[in-house]
């Protein structure tokens, strides 16, 4: 063998036995029993104390708020989503006291504008819904709807509000475009706005020889924008938007 | 939180059309774009260097050294960005304690160490054997030290064993193409394997990467000879220029054909995408795909390389074309690994909107470290230089007007 393999031969033998030793002292022995991770971690994980008691736990005692709970828009949530960790106040029944969440910014953890959270979940810009205001001065937490009908439909649809009213439709009402019935204000989910299915319906202003102003863009509805919808097209909140 | 919804707002002003939420910011930014950019210089400047270990073209020697420097200061400089954007670069290392076998980005790990440790280091070891036991014998002190430990403190300098480090070195090489292939082919791979979105999703997407590296670490080599010659006030060689041009010209060619074949299949497949990636094709790439990377990146200068094979034009006139086109080249290859990391998140899979890419200027992810990851190589291949002179000398430690009267070095 020539004198510059069997150096080089060193090297490799030093770093590959570097790598075995690294290996050795490194991996924690348990890794890849049950997969690409150390299965002793799931007794690690098993050991860890119990901190949330769970729903049935807080309803064995407050079957009242339960109830009330149960039939609310808050149904869907634990307990323990607002008040922390139960397992303590559990097991010293009562004497651990639960965190009572009362700030804005309790509620604005889930209900604070998002673009991102599906239309329809109440969302509120915190800097105009009554400002400074603890929400639980006007909702029941375990109750949350609205203390009363709102007065316009801004009161739920902060957003498209918004959007509107900077937009070149902000002179159109809602009503314009959605008939609702009494009851939407009451329960939105139940009785439904409804919503224009057809072009033709953009038409009664858009289309060519349509009645109104001259400013209005009006082009050959049947024809603009090929197989496509307006609305695929154009936010009707916001039409001069891109 | 209330920054990153204000980012968003900004954000949400340039999307069109319907875009889901997550999709509004992108999460592969400058610094994955980096990446694929200074790996396919790897590739690509190997791949130039194995031109005169196996495929003997002479008139390239003079670059030989220079390519294999090149392609390790930039194959130091390669999993950086990538470490950066994952963050935690402290935890690297555990990638090859406990290989995952079954995620081709974890075998990158060994992919990049086989190239680094067993294809360029040895190769440039047994190259440079020889001239680095007669730097240790003609330096003192500590560079003798430093020489002679690089060299591990062999001595061997009979025929026999200079023959076998010949010998040795082609065999890396041969190696070494078909490692460079996997190492930039795997980059490539990466994206063509990313099944859910159809502008990465393509199995020419290695092929295209890989003679697109192969361009640009032509193009890359080329500007270093010039630049490397130019500032040692030698004379350059233009036998190898004119070669050095030729490839790239051919490797262009290749490169280009396979791009334009990927870009017909699309549009005569016509899947549901493409209205969406038309759409985005002539609005949010069209300068940095139609205009940089097709007209300036590539027509141009494929046009002035083949002006320059038609025509008899005398020697400078032809350095300036080269130069100006290897500079082009690497703003072309630049802006294809833009038009692909980038061009893939501009568009939503609902495939009816599109957003925008805004650059940061500080931060991880942000243009200064981009530029700065972009410097590196070079700083790391001036280093390499000094150290190792890849044009024969009478060592590093010698009187520098007399190495100034030496020729680049064609049979290492």
């Amino acid at each position: 063998m020539p004198d510059q393999v069997k150096r080089l031969s060193v090297i490799f033998i030093l770093v590959i036995s570097a790598l075995v030793i690294v290996r050795y002292l490194l991996i924690p022995p348990t890794f890849g029993k049950l997969g690409h991770y150390r299965a002793r971690a799931l007794e690690d994980a098993k050991a860890l104390p119990v901190k949330y008691a769970g729903r049935e736990a807080c309803l064995e005692c407050h079957d009242d708020v339960g109830d009330a709970l149960g039939k609310s828009y808050h149904r869907g949530l634990s307990c323990e989503v607002c008040h922390g960790p139960g397992a303590k106040h559990v097991k010293s029944e009562g004497d651990v006291e639960l965190v009572v969440p009362g700030k804005r910014k309790d509620c604005l953890r889930c209900h604070q504008f998002l673009s991102s959270r599906p239309t329809g979940f109440p969302q509120v810009d915190p800097l105009q819904h009554n400002p400074v205001k603890p929400c639980i001065t006007c909702h029941d937490p375990h109750e949350p709807g609205p203390p009363r009908a709102p007065a316009d439909c801004s009161g739920c649809h902060t957003t498209i509000a918004k959007i509107k009213g900077v937009s070149r439709h902000v002179s159109l009402k809602c009503e314009t475009c959605h008939t609702t019935k009494a009851q939407h204000k009451l329960d939105p989910r139940k009785f439904r706005a409804s919503i224009p299915a057809e072009r033709e319906f953009c038409g009664k202003c858009h289309a060519k020889k349509a009645k109104g102003s001259s400013d209005i863009p009006q082009v050959d509805i049947r024809l603009h924008g090929g197989r496509y919808l307006c609305w695929e097209c154009h936010n009707p909140h916001n039409p001069q938007g891109e | 939180m209330e920054q990153l919804i204000h980012q968003l707002y900004s954000a949400l002003q340039n999307v069109t059309g319907f875009i889901y939420p997550n999709e509004i910011e992108l999460q592969w930014s400058i610094l994955i774009v980096i990446y694929p950019y200074i790996t396919g210089l790897v590739a690509g400047a190997f791949i130039l260097a194995s031109l005169v270990k196996v495929f003997n073209v002479k008139e390239v020697s003079p670059t030989y050294r220079l390519s294999l420097l090149t392609a390790l200061a930039f194959l130091i400089v390669a999993p950086l960005p990538l470490l950066a954007h994952l963050g935690h670069m402290e935890r690297s290392y555990e990638i090859f304690l406990t290989p995952h076998l079954k995620s081709a980005m974890a075998v990158f790990g060994f992919v990049y160490l086989w190239y680094l440790m067993v294809v360029l280091l040895l190769e440039i070891w047994f190259d440079y054997r020889k001239d680095m036991i007669e730097w240790g014998n003609q330096s003192r002190g500590l560079k003798k030290l430093f020489y002679r430990f690089l060299v591990l403190f062999s001595k061997d300098t009979s025929s026999e064993a200079l023959a076998f480090d010949k010998k040795a070195v082609r065999v890396i090489t041969i190696i070494g193409i078909p490692s460079a292939f996997l190492l930039h082919g795997y980059v490539g791979f990466i994206f063509g394997s990313v099944k859910a979105n159809p502008w990465w999703s393509s199995v020419l997407m290695p092929v295209v990467f890989l003679f697109s590296a192969i361009v640009s670490g032509i193009a890359l080599v080329l500007l270093l000879y010039m630049i490397a010659t130019m500032l040692r006030g030698e004379k350059l060689d233009m036998r190898c220029l004119d070669r050095l041009a030729d490839f790239l010209f051919y490797s262009i060619i290749v490169d280009f054909s396979l791009e334009m074949l990927d870009f017909i299949h699309r549009l005569y497949q016509s899947e549901e995408s493409i209205k969406i990636i038309s759409q985005m094709v002539s609005s949010r790439l069209f300068v940095s795909l139609i205009v940089i990377q097709i007209l300036i990146g590539t027509l141009v200068p494929l046009g002035t390389l083949f002006f320059i094979k038609i025509t008899s034009l005398n020697e400078e006139l032809r350095r300036l074309l080269y130069f100006l086109s290897a500079i082009l080249v690497q703003i072309g290859i630049f802006s294809t690994r833009w038009n692909v990391v980038i061009g893939g998140q501009l568009f939503s899979k609902s495939f009816r909107g599109l957003t925008v890419y805004k650059m940061e200027l500080l931060g991880v992810e942000g243009l200064l470290v981009g530029i700065a990851f972009l410097v590196l190589p070079f700083i790391i291949l001036y280093v390499l230089m000094r150290i190792l002179p890849p044009w024969s000398s009478p060592g590093p430690g010698a009187d520098e007007n007399s190495s100034k009267q030496l020729q680049p070095q064609t049979q290492p």
